[in-house]
């Protein structure tokens, strides 16, 4: 399939809200509709092999591979369909690559769609990755949207991964795991970010294990929760060696919104140096007024505000 | 082109901490503010200065009077149409957000995120490093930093009057000759209204007139020289001594 192809049959705007794709995108992609392959492109440094037809691909990246990408976007639009994959990707030692991720549901009936998707990372030595993930769920159906996603990330001596994982909105369930092992000298940074409204739940469970010395991991949660939903973040650093880890999670609560958020720190090792900071709340009166004070109108201030806290 | 008529500001049983009875912050001020003057606003810890200027910002309404700005009343307008009329107001304590850079609210107050008018901003506020721009206003930026920054969204607005709550706390001594020279630059450049609640020394000589509000009330407005013997005499100050490093402020706490 070309890539004109592969634009008519997909939507375009969650194509555009997954993974920032308008053109064919620069390097590898792997393009999933409905539980099949859209289309596939390689590039003599990147190889994208199917495991299963169905059930996922692997990613291999040849060590030594920089400035390049990989695109692999999922859509769901098929009703009833409950879309499961469990992709790997091989991050070569010292190579340096994007990822970009995204599941787009679009629900256009009263059935529920989802996808689960089971990323796992195995980075080499000195590899440097980042990646991007989105998950947004949109049409008119009735339908609940669910997205799982699970990310699990074994980083190599003196590896580094930044993961941006955001989920924009209009999923009804989602249930969120991120798993993370750092080697000596590692570095890992995660950014969640989820909105939720309407009686949306959402449920973040993080268990970050910083294995040798000097690795250091940094979680940080943006979390907003607009109308009568609901979200809950659980994370635990352990550090079983001389290392540094860090969890900072916000969470923003509009209307009704509920929230449970609980940071657990765990040190197996003396000489480990963990910190948290938690906040769970309103906006804060004075960011609003300091705002208005400039112009905005009071919702133009809390869309600001949000807009920035979600990055 | 600022007239307070009568204003008073109450707070109710639940705000007061006199358990059930009413307390008057601000007492029956009037007073007329001219266009183009710098004016100084001084007195004793909880005399009732920030209260009134955020009576004049919208951020507490006030409970009976009038504000009457250019020639309307405005008492019952909120911030944001107050900040559209043309006052623009520095917080002693400001805000700090998360995710949100000084460019973001730079643009916001200036209407702008053209690079180069952004610029142009900083350095009349005499922020030389362009690196400060994408500073998030967030916790990690030191006093001073967060002091200039709402400085520069105030003067980014290029109100006609401009407020600003003690704007030297947390400014190094030898930061804040310069920052009364870019008010008064402001000032005299724009014809800018300028109110400075402050006890330093340095802003009360910089004004063209000086309130000093005690009991939530004006115990004095008039000239500098007029002042002293008040200030004095209130032992609030210690006037004629010099700066000190731990006591910048001039004494007028």
């Amino acid at each position: 399939m070309t890539w004109r192809d592969i634009v008519e049959a997909i939507d375009k705007e969650l194509l555009k809200a997954v993974a920032d794709l308008e053109g064919v995108p620069n390097g590898a992609y792997n393009i999933r509709k409905n539980g099949r392959l859209l289309g596939r492109e390689i590039s003599s440094n990147i190889s994208i092999e199917t495991v299963k037809e169905g059930a996922g691909i692997i990613v291999t990246i040849r060590p030594g591979t920089v400035n390049e990408s990989v695109h692999i976007p999922v859509i769901v639009s098929q009703a009833g369909l409950n879309d499961v994959v469990y992709n790997t990707f091989v991050i070569g030692e010292d190579s340096d690559v994007t990822i970009v991720a995204g599941c787009g549901i679009h629900c256009g009936t009263s059935q529920s769609e989802g996808h689960e998707g089971i990323h796992e990372f195995r980075l080499g030595k000195g590899a440097r990755v980042k990646y991007v993930e989105k998950h947004i769920a949109m049409g008119e159906g009735k339908g609940k949207r669910v997205l799982n996603p699970t990310t699990r990330v074994f980083l190599e001596k003196n590896s580094y991964a930044e993961m941006e994982l955001t989920q924009l909105g209009g999923v009804d369930e989602a249930t969120r795991v991120n798993e993370a092992n750092l080697a000596a000298g590692s570095s890992l940074f995660i950014t969640e970010r989820v909105m939720t409204d309407y009686k949306q739940t959402a449920v973040s469970r993080n268990q970050i294990v910083l294995a040798g010395d000097g690795s250091k991991a940094n979680m940080i949660s943006r979390s907003v929760i607009k109308g009568d939903s609901k979200q809950n973040f659980y994370a635990t650093i352990e550090a079983l060696a001389k290392s540094f880890g860090h969890i900072e999670c916000d969470a923003i609560i509009m209307d009704n919104g509920l929230n449970e958020t609980i940071p657990a720190l765990k040190a197996k090792h003396p000489e480990a140096e963990l910190t948290h900071e938690a906040s769970i709340g309103k906006i804060a009166n004075d960011q609003l007024i300091k705002l208005m004070s400039l112009g905005l109108t009071y919702d133009e201030a809390v869309n600001r505000i949000i807009q920035g806290f979600l990055g | 082109m600022l007239e307070l008529k009568n204003i008073t500001f109450s707070v109710t049983a639940e705000e007061s901490s006199d358990n059930g009875a009413m307390r008057t912050i601000i007492d029956d001020i009037s007073y007329v503010f001219k266009k183009g003057n710098f004016y100084a606003i001084t007195g004793p810890n909880g005399s009732g200065k920030t209260t009134l200027t955020r009576l004049i910002m919208g951020i507490n309404q006030v409970t009976s009077g009038a504000i009457n700005f250019e020639g309307k009343d405005i008492s019952k307008l909120s911030i944001t149409d107050r900040a559209r009329a043309g006052i623009s107001y520095s917080f002693q304590q400001p805000a700090r957000f998360k995710g949100t850079t000084f460019r973001d609210l730079l643009s916001i107050a200036s209407g702008s995120d053209d690079e180069n008018k952004l610029v142009q901003i900083i350095a009349r506020c005499g922020i030389c490093s362009l690196d400060f721009l994408d500073k998030p206003i967030d916790s990690k930026l030191s006093g001073g930093e967060i002091k200039k920054i709402e400085l520069a969204t105030t003067i980014a607005r290029n109100p006609k009057l401009a407020i600003y709550d003690e704007p030297d706390t947390g400014i190094d001594l030898w930061t804040i000759d310069p920052m009364v020279k870019l008010l008064k630059t402001e000032q005299e450049k724009n014809d800018t209204t300028t109110i400075v609640i402050s006890h330093n020394r340095a802003f009360l000589e910089a004004a063209d007139s000086l309130l000093f509000i005690e009991n939530g009330k004006i115990a004095y407005s008039g000239n500098m020289d007029g002042a002293l013997t008040i200030l004095n005499d209130l032992s609030v100050c210690h006037y004629r001594g010099t700066y000190d490093v731990e006591g910048y402020s001039g004494g007028y706490r």
